[in-house]
């Protein structure tokens, strides 16, 4: 029944939506037809034509009365009324362009700066991973005292996937930093990104091939013999123009042949965010492609590379899987005591993972910017709500006039609503506008790697409803106040003047918080602009100690090209004798890792000589790079006491260690560093003793709180993947093709990479970066404060033409001219101060959030950011409050009488 | 100005699917039929006729057609929809239950 009332009452109602002129011509026809009739009827009855009419249109009792009465009947009134809302809306914005211009731009900037900055939170955090159901699937990891992130080993892994029951499969994952790739035999290997996948991954994660097939389970399980790989997207598309072909092709990875068998789909880059990887190769070719060769991957307990995620079972929760992780990690240690002391397990969804792990001072970053964002956007709002305001009190006759003839408060309200409504529409449309440049600006940050990392920001559906939102979000913030207000209006005096202060004492209350609003806002953020600026600025004076110019880098991985150890030395020994004896280069050094590299540090444990371990624990442990013996020259780092190395602290040598101040100061507060001695791995390992100190620097980024570091003699800890960096008094780049020549005339198949000036990483870490950082929140600020003085002239400015009258009285009878000047002024004033007063307090708070996120300040309040932004804010406020109200000395008593 | 309120509630609706279950009419046929078969006891005033008309179309139950009339005009002619038959039914008994009742009652005072 209700169905088929559906099936006529649909197609009626669509269609005096959407034929709206034809459907009124028809009612127009169908009234005119019967009044023609009554006037034929009236004539057939003998009166004249005239009196016919008259009498047939008296008897319809109100044609235009009758059709409103049919239209109510079609039930679409809500929405035609709407459109007409809009329509009308739109006409009288059109007559103040000025006003919606502004208003819009506002809107716009407020919103694009959050559009922007959201885009990089969801990228880094919120964004799902790109597979099926994504919300079941998490993340294993394992904890111990030092870090609460570690990946698993081989067997764990295995013991883990065997015994859980909480998950439908459990995956692993590792990144393998650079793969020599070639894809034939004869062509000199490049080198891309690829990761080592345990042979469920495709199939647990939901990932369907999009061309072949994805591994087997089989193909996983012995050692070095399935030599079979899955290409990514990207790379089927790169290296093989998307040819179908290429499945069954043979191609070349770190010098074995590799069957191509499948590619994954291009939905499915990896479930990392930032690298892309090439190449999915499963685990048990492991041996070819992973870094460390003093322990073996496929039987050490505690080689932790494996990331492992796992699919959550479909009546499982989060909290049994947890305690489940807890009770097999137990049972590790009870079968290993000494590997597992101090070590636990997490089960962490994708949010946990992505915020508390890896590098948390980006999402913080972004977290940060969307806030201030946010408190930009509000600014725009209060902005426009003040307005609004006085747009709406201007036309409290306009109001008065409508609700005397019969307009419903609530229905003046939806009027004054479309009009937010409209300018939110195009503040959004153009916010997304602005949100595509900042998101443009973001992505400047290039990292200078030769592996495709990158921050996959984009303007996607979520950030564009993110948008939409806000806007909706924004049109009811700055629209309902003025519209509830302004329709609140006693007829009698709204009729009389043009401009009425609804009765109450509280009248200019709500501009006045406005004011106060925008000026606290807009303070803060440009105190955030300062922070930031001199927070990095500090970060890069502070980062002393070590060359950045002058320097050129070049990593090198001969395991591409399947060399031993034995080799690999001698490769690197005969590289640096050659290098050395190059025209133009002054030093040569070999680095796992430069200061502020791209790749991370390693960690070594040990046991310091003469010092109280705490009693829970059996070991500490720090960062280390291991260098030859000309790196602290090269560098530029100081050896302030003690020795550097030297040629004799060979492999046979006595084990020999330097450490920075800090880890010297740290553990032998007496300075009497050199000359102790650690333990490697735990209290039976080999003693190393400390030669000599050095100064410390900052090792991860610029403006780092100091670490512990310790370097050891490259020959004592052997690595293939090493950094050559070369010290040129001239210009290092003309160094470039020399240091080609050199690497291939000992391997011509040898790939150079990361081959750039040291400058050039220094930069992107001190420089480049923070400087998108600083224009992003400069600008946010910027744009508040140009909103907050604007709306402070407003204000003013509309003050002075409303008390014109009150004014010229107060001038007829003998005012002065101070004495006009306080009457204009002295609010302004009073509202900046509280406004200031306010921010400052906003402005410690943020100061207070960076410091807990993103410097290491040990300086306490920047009294100096708060010198400059104070006063200047105060100073500009005053101004835009004082130009307006020179006008109210102007005015000529006889003539502002004569007002209205 | 008499409405179509001015008689007994749901009446008109009753009168207008009775009429157009005879033959399909324009909105000033309806208006004399009326006018013709109830003396003019139930006048319903010209042009009121109209929102009740698309009301009852809204409802599903009659449907709209232009055509021609015989004097070859061009006039919208409504007719009952198989939902309308339906609610003529309803209708049509709902209001027999009624005004035999009230007969009845009416008689009751009289004895």
């Amino acid at each position: 029944m209700r169905i088929e009332h559906w099936l006529y009452a649909l197609p009626l109602k669509f269609r005096s939506l959407l034929r709206r002129d034809q459907v009124e011509r028809e009612l127009d026809d169908e009234m005119q037809f019967h009044l023609d009739q009554l006037i034929e009827d009236g004539i057939a009855r003998g009166l004249s034509p005239g009196d016919a009419r008259a009498a047939a249109w008296r008897a319809m009792g109100g044609l235009t009365q009758r059709k409103d009465e049919v239209r109510d009947m079609w039930g679409v009134r809500w929405f035609t009324d709407l459109v007409d809302d809009m329509r009308f809306a739109l006409r009288s914005l059109r007559r103040v362009p000025g006003l919606t211009v502004f208003i819009v731009l506002a809107i716009a900037v407020g919103i694009g700066m959050t559009a922007a900055a959201f885009s990089l939170l969801d990228a880094l955090v919120f964004r799902p991973y790109p597979v099926p159901r994504p919300g079941n699937v998490v993340n294993l990891v394992s904890t111990s005292r030092d870090n609460a992130f570690e990946g698993f080993s081989y067997r764990e892994y295995l013991d883990i996937r065997a015994a859980a029951k909480s998950y439908d499969g459990v995956v692993a994952n590792s990144t393998i930093m650079g793969i020599g790739f070639a894809p034939d035999t004869k062509a000199t290997p490049r080198v891309q990104a690829g990761m080592l996948v345990s042979g469920n991954y495709f199939r647990v994660l939901g990932v369907e091939p999009q061309v072949g097939r994805g591994f087997r389970d089989d193909e996983d399980q012995v050692q070095a013999r399935d030599a079979v790989v899955v290409l990514s997207w990207e790379c089927w598309k790169r290296e093989f123009a998307s040819d179908p072909g290429a499945v069954g092709r043979s191609i070349r990875l770190n010098g074995r042949d590799f069957t191509v068998i499948g590619v994954a789909p291009k939905s499915f880059p990896g479930m990392f965010i930032f690298a892309r990887n090439d190449f999915f190769i499963p685990l048990a070719m492991a041996k070819l492609f992973l870094a460390n060769s003093q322990t073996d991957f496929f039987e050490s307990r505690d080689d932790r590379q494996l990331a492992l995620r796992a699919r959550l079972g479909a009546h499982t929760s989060l909290a049994e899987a947890r305690h489940e992780l807890a009770g097999l990690v137990g049972a590790f240690q009870r079968s290993f005591p000494p590997l597992y002391r101090d070590r636990g397990a997490a089960v962490l969804n994708q949010v946990q993972m992505r915020t508390q792990t890896g590098d948390v001072k980006n999402w913080k970053f972004s977290a940060i910017f969307t806030i201030l964002a946010l408190a930009t956007l509000l600014v725009a709002c209060t902005n426009v709500a003040g307005l609004l305001l006085s747009r709406a009190r201007g036309r409290t006759r306009e109001i008065a006039v409508r609700l005397a003839l019969g307009a419903g408060r609530a229905r003046l309200v939806r009027f004054l609503m479309a009009e937010s409504l409209i300018l939110a529409l195009l503040g959004g449309i153009a916010g997304v506008a602005v949100g595509y440049v900042g998101i443009g600006f973001l992505s400047q940050f290039s990292i200078p790697s030769d592996l495709p990392i990158s921050i996959p920001i984009r303007m996607d559906t979520r950030v564009l409803l993110a948008c939409a939102t806000l806007a909706m979000a924004s049109a009811v913030l700055f629209g309902l106040a003025p519209a509830l207000q302004c329709t609140r209006v006693e007829l009698a005096t709204g009729l009389h003047a043009a401009d009425v202060d609804p009765p109450g004492r509280h009248r200019m209350w709500g501009r006045n918080a406005l004011i106060v609003a925008q000026v606290a806002m807009s303070l803060m953020l440009l105190t955030a602009a300062f922070l930031m600026a001199r927070g990095f600025q500090s970060g890069v004076e502070r980062a002393t100690g070590f060359r950045k110019d002058h320097l050129l880098m070049v990593r090198l991985d001969p395991r591409l090209l399947q060399y031993d150890s034995t080799r690999t030395q001698q490769f690197y020994r005969l590289l640096t004798e050659r290098l050395c004896d190059t025209p133009g280069v002054s030093s040569v050094a070999l680095t796992l890792n430069p200061p502020l590299g791209l790749d991370t540090f390693e960690r070594i444990q040990f046991v310091p000589e003469d010092f109280e371990l705490p009693r829970d624990r059996d070991h500490v442990t720090s960062s280390m790079d291991a260098i030859d013996e000309g790196f602290f020259e090269t560098m530029g780092i100081a050896i302030t006491s003690g020795r550097a190395f030297s040629a004799s602290d060979g492999a046979n040598a006595p084990r020999v260690a330097i450490v920075n101040e800090h880890f010297a100061k740290h553990y032998w507060p007496n300075g009497d560093a050199v000359g102790r001695r650690f333990r490697l791995e735990g209290r039976g390992g080999a003693p190393v003793e400390i030669v000599g100190v050095a100064r410390t620097i900052p090792y991860r980024s610029t403006g780092e709180k100091p670490i512990d570091f310790v370097y050891l003699p490259v020959a004592q800890h052997p690595s293939a993947r090493l950094v050559v960096l070369l010290h040129a008094p001239g210009d290092p780049l003309a160094l470039v093709e020399p240091v080609k020549a050199a690497v291939h005339s000992l391997d011509p198949d040898l790939p150079l990479l990361e081959l750039r000036t040291y400058e050039d990483l220094y930069r992107y870490d001190a420089i480049e970066g923070p400087r998108v950082a600083v224009r992003l929140v400069g600008t946010m600020g910027a744009a508040a404060v140009f909103l907050a003085i604007a709306g402070l002239y407003g204000l003013v400015a509309y003050n002075v033409t409303r008390r014109t009258r009150e004014i010229g009285i107060r001038m007829a009878i003998g005012a002065s001219s101070s004495d006009v000047l306080r009457l204009v002024l002295g609010k302004g004033i009073t509202l900046v101060g509280i406004g200031t007063a306010i921010g400052l307090v906003l402005g410690v708070g943020v100061e207070r959030l960076f410091d807990a996120t993103l410097f290491d300040n040990s300086a306490g309040v920047d009294v100096v950011s708060y010198l400059i932004v104070v006063p200047s804010m105060f100073l500009a406020t005053l101004l835009a409050a004082w130009l307006p109200a020179r006008r109210a000395l102007r005015i000529a008593p006889s003539q502002a009488l004569r007002w209205e | 100005m008499s409405k179509p309120t001015d008689l007994v509630q749901g009446t008109l609706d009753l009168l207008i699917l009775k009429l157009l279950a005879l033959q399909p009419l324009h909105g000033w046929a309806i208006s004399r039929r009326l006018k013709s078969l109830s003396g003019d006891v139930l006048q319903v005033s010209e042009g009121s006729l109209y929102p009740a008309l698309h009301k009852l179309e809204q409802e599903g139950w009659i449907q709209a057609e232009w055509k021609l009339t015989e004097n070859n005009r061009r006039a919208k002619f409504y007719e009952l929809t198989r939902l309308g038959r339906r609610q003529l039914e309803t209708e049509t008994a709902a209001w027999e239950l009624l005004s035999s009742a009230i007969t009845s009652v009416i008689r009751l005072s009289e004895a």
